[in-house]
């Protein structure tokens, strides 16, 4: 959380998750590599070397994009989130030794600076059919480099959550730039079917995925609410809330979570300040709601980190009446005190 | 009122997950670990089949013949003889280090010795490169590649036959990578170092094959023979279809174009095609 840094806060989770990030990593190599050697004898390195490393970084980017619908769709999946800058940045390094070796391969020992001639070599970019792909991996490139210096969290505080968000959502232009580069360069070489059906399930299994988990997010922000006294809104009954647990509710276009614990009721804001989570599917530990994606904790009834830390999110004036429970959707400002409403 | 209390809730810095989370991840990770096998297998088995061209990286080879400045530098070996007994030739075009033709390097060892070096026989030391019957040399000033220059013993007679106007449908290629440095040599994804080639002086070549699937080769020159590798960047490494006069010259032939007006463009956007029909020949 936000008090102090370290390079990374290892942890058993995390050493797992970087395990097997290694393990299936070092198998895809050792399997693309052995094969080809044994089915392509005449084989190049640098050939090798381009395609391996290419081809797994491109499973990463669709295994890391699957991950935050897959959770939103069910949070069993919450432990593949936990870690997955880790995987961004062993994806982004796979893309890097593919792109650095492609520009010293095709574009160096020329007449001209390596780089200047990947813009100026093919300059058809009034073509489809003969477009400059390699231009377009260079830029896929660079958004991950960029994702991949600002993915601690030192920049995540130091750019401040909205803009870390925003940059990090280019990683679907990124998707798009790279998907463009293959379809208009090795493909066009290629011409096998099967590649451009495995690509093809790939995007759309992402398409279907992200669909899904936003109609799920849609219906719960589409509810209606009718009953409303003097700025109140009626939102459920309190028992429909589990202890140490939410339920969230969107009104006017803000998702709030309503918790309740030890017979209290406590709302706050839904969005976590680390990147975004949805507190509301968190629970409370030691006291403290407790956000699912990567642990940032939260004090029910003032909405600040527990000290040392500095987050502070929203927090709002509810009332019971008769087992009903009513929302003020007004927010009070970020870590205002607000004593738990007692149940009945 | 007191409600039953879940338990189960996954956090990252906890020590060990649920047991619910644990099942279920491991499952994931199974089918994770089937994706990549699948994936590894299919994307390698999958690929196009490496072609058998050679470059004998840090290998120096030298070899003794009558170099050539045109239609390319080139040095003209003799190989054998035939049954007639008349004397058989192998012409080995020459091209230079990185993405350059060897007319710098054979222009400075010239100057170095100051002696023109066309219609002499040289010993060369380079690196040798070869696919498909035909052979090229690096030469690289590294390799201080010019070990002699004899005066030839005989004279070599150039053959020459016209071959008349021809029109051929094939793709330009440097022939530096298509002859061995790099694998594939041609097509899309080596568009930009073909260009890069022979915009450094590489000779270019023209790549056609037959609808049996072999492969000819012919070299490109102006119509006047002099080099025309400005004028073909934007047809590089892309199915075209070339107007030319052909002249047959030892074992090479030339294709004399007039200008850019005898290229046209053939290629499209093509992702199923596993044949490439539009490289295929087709005579005049």
């Amino acid at each position: 959380m936000g008090a102090s840094y370290t390079a990374v806060g290892w942890n058993r989770q995390k050493k797992n998750y970087d395990w097997l990030i290694a393990v299936f990593c070092l198998g895809y190599l050792g399997i693309f590599i052995s094969i080809t050697l044994l089915f392509n004898e005449q084989a190049t390195f640098e050939t090798l070397l381009l395609r391996s490393t290419s081809t797994l970084a491109i499973l990463l980017l669709h295994v890391i994009l699957a991950i935050g619908p897959l959770c939103r769709i069910n949070t069993k999946f919450l432990p593949l989130l936990y870690n997955r800058r880790h995987l961004g940045v062993t994806m982004f390094s796979l893309a890097l030794v593919h792109g650095c070796f492609g520009i010293f391969q095709f574009h160096a020992l020329g007449n001209t600076n390596a780089v200047v001639s990947l813009f100026s070599s093919n300059t058809n970019y009034n073509s489809l059919a003969a477009f400059p792909f390699q231009a377009l991996g260079f830029f896929a490139l660079l958004i991950f480099f960029l994702m991949a210096i600002t993915s601690h969290d030192f920049w995540l505080h130091n750019l401040s959550p909205k803009v870390w968000k925003t940059l990090h959502m280019f990683v679907y232009l990124g998707y798009l730039l790279v998907i463009l580069h293959v379809m208009l360069g090795v493909i066009q070489f290629e011409k096998n079917p099967l590649f451009v059906l495995i690509l093809s399930i790939g995007s759309c299994t992402l398409v279907v995925l992200h669909l899904t988990a936003a109609f799920k997010e849609k219906k719960l922000d589409d509810r209606l609410f009718a009953l409303q006294q003097n700025g109140f809104v009626y939102v459920c009954n309190s028992d429909e809330i589990e202890d140490s647990r939410a339920k969230i509710f969107c009104i006017d276009k803000e998702r709030i979570a309503v918790y309740r614990h030890e017979n209290k009721l406590y709302a706050i804001h839904n969005v976590c300040k680390h990147q975004g989570g949805p507190l509301g599917e968190g629970k409370i530990l030691d006291g403290c709601i407790t956000c699912p994606w990567h642990g940032y904790q939260y004090l029910p009834q003032n909405g600040q980190s527990p000290p040392p830390f500095k987050e502070k999110v929203n927090t709002y004036n509810l009332k019971v009446i008769k087992n009903k429970v009513w929302l003020n959707p007004v927010p009070l400002a970020e870590g205002t005190e607000r004593p738990g409403v007692t149940i009945m | 009122m007191i409600m039953k209390q879940n338990n189960d809730f996954y956090i990252g810095w906890m020590d060990k997950a649920p047991a619910s989370y644990s099942r279920h991840i491991k499952k994931v990770i199974i089918l994770l670990a089937c994706l990549v096998l699948i994936a590894a297998l299919i994307l390698s088995l999958q690929q196009r089949k490496f072609s058998t061209a050679s470059f004998e990286f840090g290998q120096l080879t030298e070899i003794t013949g009558t170099y050539q400045q045109a239609p390319v530098p080139a040095v003209k070996v003799k190989t054998d003889q035939d049954v007639f007994g008349n004397s058989t030739y192998l012409t080995i075009p020459l091209v230079g280090y990185g993405k350059f033709g060897a007319e710098g390097i054979i222009s400075s060892l010239e100057k170095e010795h100051n002696t023109p070096l066309n219609g002499k026989e040289v010993v060369l030391k380079g690196t040798l490169l070869y696919s498909d019957g035909k052979t090229l040399l690096q030469v690289d000033k590294n390799d201080n590649p010019l070990v002699s220059i004899n005066k030839p013993l005989l004279k070599t007679l150039t053959t020459r036959q016209d071959l008349g106007f021809v029109e051929v449908k094939g793709e330009i290629i440097d022939p530096k990578c298509y002859f061995g440095v790099m694998k594939p040599g041609h097509g899309k994804p080596h568009r930009d170092c073909a260009i890069r080639c022979i915009e450094g002086g590489m000779d270019p070549v023209f790549y056609v094959r037959n609808d049996k699937g072999e492969a000819n080769y012919y070299l490109i020159a102006g119509a006047d023979g002099r080099k025309i590798n400005d004028q073909l960047k934007d047809y590089i490494a892309e199915p075209v279809s070339l107007k030319a006069k052909a002249v047959q010259i030892d074992d090479w032939t030339v294709l004399y174009l007039d200008g850019n007006t005898s290229i046209k463009r053939l290629g499209g956007l093509s992702w199923f095609k596993q044949q490439d029909n539009s490289i295929s020949c087709s005579p005049r």
